[in-house]
């Protein structure tokens, strides 16, 4: 054996090198900068709980009310966007799999386009759509509502612009899920009478139950980091009330004047804990349900 | 029976047809509008098709090279997900191989407490991050895209799965031949696990040529941009929607890259997520 006792080091060293300086060490500086005053370049003061203290409790403190106003929009996008996510996808991948249905890959390719373009450059497009004067919608439907400033429609454009660029991915595995099921299924159901909605329900939905897990779970911790959707198409308004965690925190750290960067790592802590108990939630209810 | 399949197919096709055009409208109607000019719009309002055609959009948007110059953007996305790739390409087999091939004490114990650890919500990440890329004076140069997405584990989790349904024979036998770890990496596991590479790679490219927080903090330069960050300035710039065309112009040569990615590379884009649903499901 000319195996070299350490030969391993070069196959997966450079990759620990990277993980401990991209991944671990921010991972816990992050946790670590929570509890302290910190302005990104000198180093930060330990303040114990103080951060956490006026988050969560501080009334009249502008970082509560960021926070609870960012979470709150946060958790509108969460809740309308994920379902949409799911369902849509779903529906588009069974008709594409219809056995009769011809074209299959044309009609996944337009549906996977969108997923292509980044955020910048389809907002740009979309907020035209939208534009009150000039686009699509005031145009050809005779709306003359701004609405991108104007509640419930800048959640509508932004919904709007989040499924047409983000179904793409979860279409093609709902696709090959749904094509790997078992054709006899299928015939023994409807040799018992079962038409396409209870074949749908009994047979495919819980042939797919692992991608359809893993898609929920993944979809709504993206989703939670929403940030390009409403800074481009309504900057967070009207009166704040698109406001997403994701783009406080960028303020608060990144933003014009002084880092304060120790309240935006405590409201990402936070944030954090809230996506790993979710999706931890998520996984347990759902793989509990389709045992 | 045949009655009740024929509607299920007819409403498939129907439905389908909608959403699709649904999809590819806001596209076409982007691109149209790339080539009307501002008094066009504002005077004729909505309309598919441009009445007169004008590339007055496209060669005043590429006539400004200072404050958005969007070739220039576009060449730093190029520069920026190409490199990335590649690299992805280089650490993802090195180490599949290290976690799948080799042997050595604590090696499965070292990947899945390195797959727990990337679990941990990416947000608390981000501010220390941007310190520690500034700390290796990156700030504003295209490393500061290129290096830190190479620590995640999905793709080298991916090709270990892959690599573990190679044959441990093939290692054997050119070990018998006297070949080293590396030979072994390089002549017989590299060439075979080619697919999965080309799928991981092509995802990390549309992944970071698509990146849009991070290019927004840690770029300041106009002239160091992706063109995902450039757009954001765009917007700002030709605000209030004053220059219709060149607006729409500059969304249009930014999806151009990665449509044409797409078109030669569309097999393994399907393929590639068949295989992700194939090992999660």
């Amino acid at each position: 054996m000319n195996n070299n006792k350490h030969s391993h080091w070069f196959f997966i060293g450079p990759h620990i090198i990277l993980f401990l300086v991209f991944i671990l060490i921010p991972s816990i500086y992050g946790v670590y900068a929570s509890f302290t005053n910190w302005n990104l370049m000198t180093s930060p003061t330990w303040v114990g709980l103080d951060n956490y203290q006026t988050i969560l409790f501080n009334q009249d403190s502008s970082f509560h009310l960021e926070f609870f106003n960012g979470l709150k929009n946060t958790l509108i996008f969460v809740v309308i966007s994920v379902p949409l996510m799911i369902i849509i996808p779903l529906l588009i991948a069974t008709a594409i799999e219809h056995k009769d249905v011809k074209f299959k890959n044309f009609f996944q390719s337009i549906i996977y386009i969108p997923g292509l373009i980044s955020i910048s450059a389809a907002a740009l497009i979309w907020s035209l759509i939208f534009n009150s004067q000039l686009g699509v919608m005031s145009n050809l439907f005779g709306s003359d509502t701004v609405w991108t400033a104007t509640q419930p429609y800048a959640w509508m454009t932004i919904f709007i612009m989040t499924v047409w660029g983000g179904i793409g991915g979860n279409m093609i595995i709902y696709r090959a899920s749904i094509s790997g099921v078992s054709e006899d299924l299928y015939e023994s159901a409807e040799i018992d009478g079962a038409g396409p909605i209870r074949k749908f329900f009994s047979i495919t939905l819980p042939s797919i139950r692992f991608p359809l897990i893993y898609t929920v779970v993944m979809t709504t911790a993206g989703a939670f980091n929403v940030f390009g959707q409403p800074l481009m198409m309504t900057n967070g308004g009207p009166r704040e009330s698109t406001s997403v965690l994701m783009m406080y925190i960028r303020d608060l750290a990144f933003g014009s004047g002084q880092s304060i960067a120790g309240i935006a790592s405590a409201m990402a802590v936070l944030m954090g804990m809230i996506i790993l108990i979710i999706s931890a939630a998520q996984y347990y209810v759902m793989n509990r349900n389709s045992a | 029976m045949t009655k009740r399949k024929n509607i299920s197919k007819y409403l498939a096709y129907l439905f389908l047809i909608i959403v699709c055009l649904i999809w590819v409208i806001p596209m076409i109607f982007g691109f149209m509008t790339s080539f009307r000019s501002q008094a066009e719009v504002v005077n004729e309002g909505f309309r598919l098709l441009p009445v007169d055609w004008i590339v007055d959009n496209y060669i005043k948007i590429l006539d400004n090279t200072s404050s958005a110059p969007i070739l220039r953007w576009i060449g730093n996305s190029i520069f920026i997900s190409t490199t990335h790739t590649l690299l992805v390409v280089v650490i993802i087999s090195l180490t599949g191989y290290g976690y799948s091939r080799m042997r050595f004490k604590g090696r499965d114990v070292l990947f899945f407490t390195l797959m727990g650890i990337s679990f941990f919500p990416n947000v608390v990440n981000i501010i220390p991050m941007y310190r520690i890329i500034d700390i290796l004076g990156w700030v504003n140069t295209s490393w500061a895209m290129i290096v830190p997405g190479l620590a995640g584990m999905g793709n080298i989790f991916l090709v270990r799965q892959f690599m573990k349904g190679i044959p441990a024979e093939l290692d054997e036998s050119a070990r018998v031949d006297g070949a080293g770890d590396f030979t072994i990496y390089f002549k017989i596991i590299l060439p075979l696990i080619k697919p999965v590479l080309i799928v991981a790679g092509l995802f990390s490219f549309i992944g970071s040529w698509n990146d849009f927080l991070w290019p927004v903090i840690v770029y300041t330069d106009v002239k160091r941009m992706p063109v995902t960050a450039g757009l954001l300035l765009l917007q700002d710039i030709y605000g209030n929607y004053q220059m219709i065309g060149q607006l729409m112009s500059s969304a249009i040569l930014a999806i151009i890259p990665t449509l044409l990615l797409f078109l030669f590379a569309q097999k393994y884009f399907v393929s590639a997520i068949n295989l992700n649903a194939g090992i999660k499901g």
